[in-house]
């Protein structure tokens, strides 16, 4: 192996993302596994599927530098380092687009906004991480109640003619409210779209605790929610800008940029 | 430390027991508005009120709303859970709305033998010192007759010297932070500082001249990223600046009612002991309940950040604290003017959450590009 390759990996609340950049800075190979309940294994899982899509490397351990971030970066004892997840989301998306200013970061656990400095640092966040509400947690939970994966969930709302206002912000609250509302017969796309609307609303209000400047992005696995993306779009009054990479691995991506700029002396 | 660390472990510990068993009187007090010198009179002692290792509030939860900070709520939780029985008498401050109705609960529910409630003023004009002169003679009289305590100004002086010159050993170990290499963690010093104002003075004394010889023995203590300043709320538990310097972010000044700056500056000893106190106590606290007092609360900070060496602020306001609450804001704004790196951390009473303080502090010491 005669090039050096750099690893970023994510170790989050639901699943593990890991990212490879060579030494030129390219994307080698990205993955994402579920999470484990033990961070360590996690990490190495979205590692060694990483590596195994790049010919010359063979294991995690042949990485130039690997950094940790994500809830779990603690306990990967074999990162060189690690970096909170909200510089290595501001990282990423700066890798990515250097225009983007703000951005959105829905996780599994936690909703944080990042202003991004001109350098890729982060300029402010705002964390919400005191209930689940508006989290991924959250949106599972929704999606299971229409007996839908995430997936066919995130679509669900973009036909809704209008929203019906799902007023409890308290997971479990919400939970027992929109199964009143389907027993009632609404119309499901229309509750799906109440429910995007008031994770927007939250999105928004830490928007504004950080002074939004365009262009604004979203990350995490929620940004795949083209629902609450459209949502999310009409609350502030501008178009979400698309990342060119998928925007789960965009933590991960931060964390192997760092890895490459701090490994390549 | 193992000994401070167990004196913090219950509200009334050891040294607060045996020198019950000696006889003398303990006070329990929850603002720094109360003068600790002036309950050191006699055989009274002070003991600061808290509430280590709450879980929950479920007691106090039927008598103060969810709005009321988790400070009050967990004080009242203890007192009706019997957890301060050897507190012979009670001295609160208005220090907010939230404190007056942990006042009044108490009153209702379990009216201590001797309570009394100091009405400190809101602004500080000429005629304060003397209304707060007034208050603490009327404290006085009270403590006297209930107690059969000498609270002569004789009494007074004396418990002034020993509570000035135990300052000066707290603040001769406060003074070793200034270094460029501190010789101890904010941690530490946070759990000596809770001790000494949860026990007798002259009985924890002994330990901190025994710890203040081992600290100046240190080379140092490790190698942090960033020297933060920590201001905000009533701060308790030293578990939550361990958590800050977990980080790499070394704790080396502080500013709340529980901490040194400026809470340790030594009292007058020339004139009227009660006036001295009066006076002392608007010129060693620093709280937002004071009116009109901004401006020196914002110069207290930048003027510490300038003699500690402080890379950035972290400003910790327990929920719902509405006085922390509303000076935070343009206290964040005029700081970052002046070019100082702010964090401000949303907590409660007791550490919950570990996970998410440690992401916001180290991305906090992260974007100052340490």
């Amino acid at each position: 192996m005669t090039q050096k390759y750099f690893g970023g990996c994510d170790v989050g609340s639901t699943t593990g993302k890991a990212a490879i950049l060579d030494e030129t800075g390219t994307i080698v190979s990205t993955s994402i596994v579920p999470s484990e309940i033990d961070p360590e294994i996690t990490s190495i899982k979205a590692l060694e599927q990483a590596c195994g899509q790049v010919a010359d490397l063979e294991s995690y351990k042949n990485l130039a530098r690997i950094v940790g971030t994500g809830y779990g970066r603690n306990e990967v004892a074999f990162a060189n380092e690690n970096i909170s997840e909200i510089s290595c989301h501001a990282m990423g998306t700066f890798f990515c687009n250097k225009d983007i200013k703000t951005i959105v970061d829905i996780g599994g656990q936690d909703v944080k906004t990042i202003a991004i400095a001109d350098d890729g640092s982060v300029l402010e966040f705002a964390m919400n991480d005191k209930c689940a509400a508006g989290t991924g947690r959250f949106l599972e939970a929704m999606s299971r109640i229409f007996r839908m994966d995430l997936d066919q969930f995130s679509m669900l709302s973009l036909n809704a003619r209008k929203s019906i206002p799902v007023t409890a912000q308290c997971s479990v609250f919400a939970e027992s409210e929109v199964i009143s509302l389907l027993a009632r017969k609404s119309p499901p796309e229309e509750v799906a779209a109440g429910i995007e609307s008031a994770v927007s609303k939250r999105c928004f209000s830490l928007l504004k605790r950080i002074g939004m400047r365009p262009l604004v992005t979203v990350t995490g696995g929620c940004a795949k929610n083209q629902g609450l993306i459209k949502s999310l779009s009409k609350k502030i009054n501008m178009e979400v800008t698309k990342l060119p990479v998928d925007p789960q691995i965009i933590g991960a991506l931060g964390a192997a940029v760092f890895a490459r700029r701090n490994g390549r002396g | 430390m193992k000994r401070f660390q167990e004196l913090l472990e219950s509200p009334q510990n050891d040294l607060v027991e045996q020198a019950v068993a000696d006889g003398r009187i303990p006070i329990g007090y929850s603002c720094s508005f109360v003068p600790e010198a002036f309950l050191m009179a006699d055989k009274l002692f002070p003991v600061r009120l808290h509430a280590p290792g709450i879980a929950g509030t479920e007691i106090a939860d039927i008598y103060l709303s969810n709005f009321i900070c988790t400070y009050a709520r967990s004080l009242l939780e203890f007192a009706l859970d019997d957890r301060f029985d050897q507190i012979q008498g009670w001295v609160f401050v208005p220090s907010c709305n939230h404190m007056q109705r942990l006042i009044d609960n108490l009153e209702y529910l379990k009216k201590p033998a001797f309570s009394h409630v100091l009405d400190v003023p809101r602004k500080v004009t000429g005629a304060t010192i003397a209304w707060q002169a007034e208050e603490l003679r009327t404290l006085a009289e009270k403590l006297s007759a209930h107690f059969g305590v000498d609270m002569s100004d004789d009494s007074l002086s004396k418990a002034i010297a020993e509570w000035n010159s135990f300052a000066e050993v707290i603040r001769s170990i406060g003074d070793l932070r200034k270094r460029p290499v501190p010789l101890i963690t904010g941690t530490e010093f946070h759990k000596l500082i809770m001790a000494s104002l949860v026990s007798p003075k002259n009985l924890i004394l002994p330990n901190i001249l025994d710890f203040r010889k081992e600290v100046e023995k240190r080379d140092g203590i490790g190698v942090f990223r960033a020297r933060l300043m920590l201001a905000g709320s009533h701060l308790h538990n030293p578990e939550f600046i361990r958590v800050i310097e977990s980080q790499g972010g070394l704790v080396v000044a502080d500013h709340f009612c529980t901490g040194s700056i400026p809470g340790f500056m030594p009292v007058a000893t020339n004139g009227d002991p009660i006036r001295t106190l009066a006076e002392h106590s608007f010129k060693k606290t620093l709280c937002p309940r004071m009116m009109e007092d901004f401006d020196r609360r914002l110069k207290a900070i930048i003027d510490t950040v300038k003699e500690y060496q402080v890379d950035g602020v972290v400003i910790e306001i327990i929920k719902f604290c509405d006085l922390w609450g509303v000076d935070s804001m343009p206290l964040v704004d005029a700081l970052r003017k002046e070019g100082i790196p702010v964090l401000k951390l949303e907590r409660e009473y007791s550490l919950g959450g570990e996970g998410q303080l440690r992401t916001r502090v180290q991305a906090f010491i992260e974007s100052m590009g340490k």
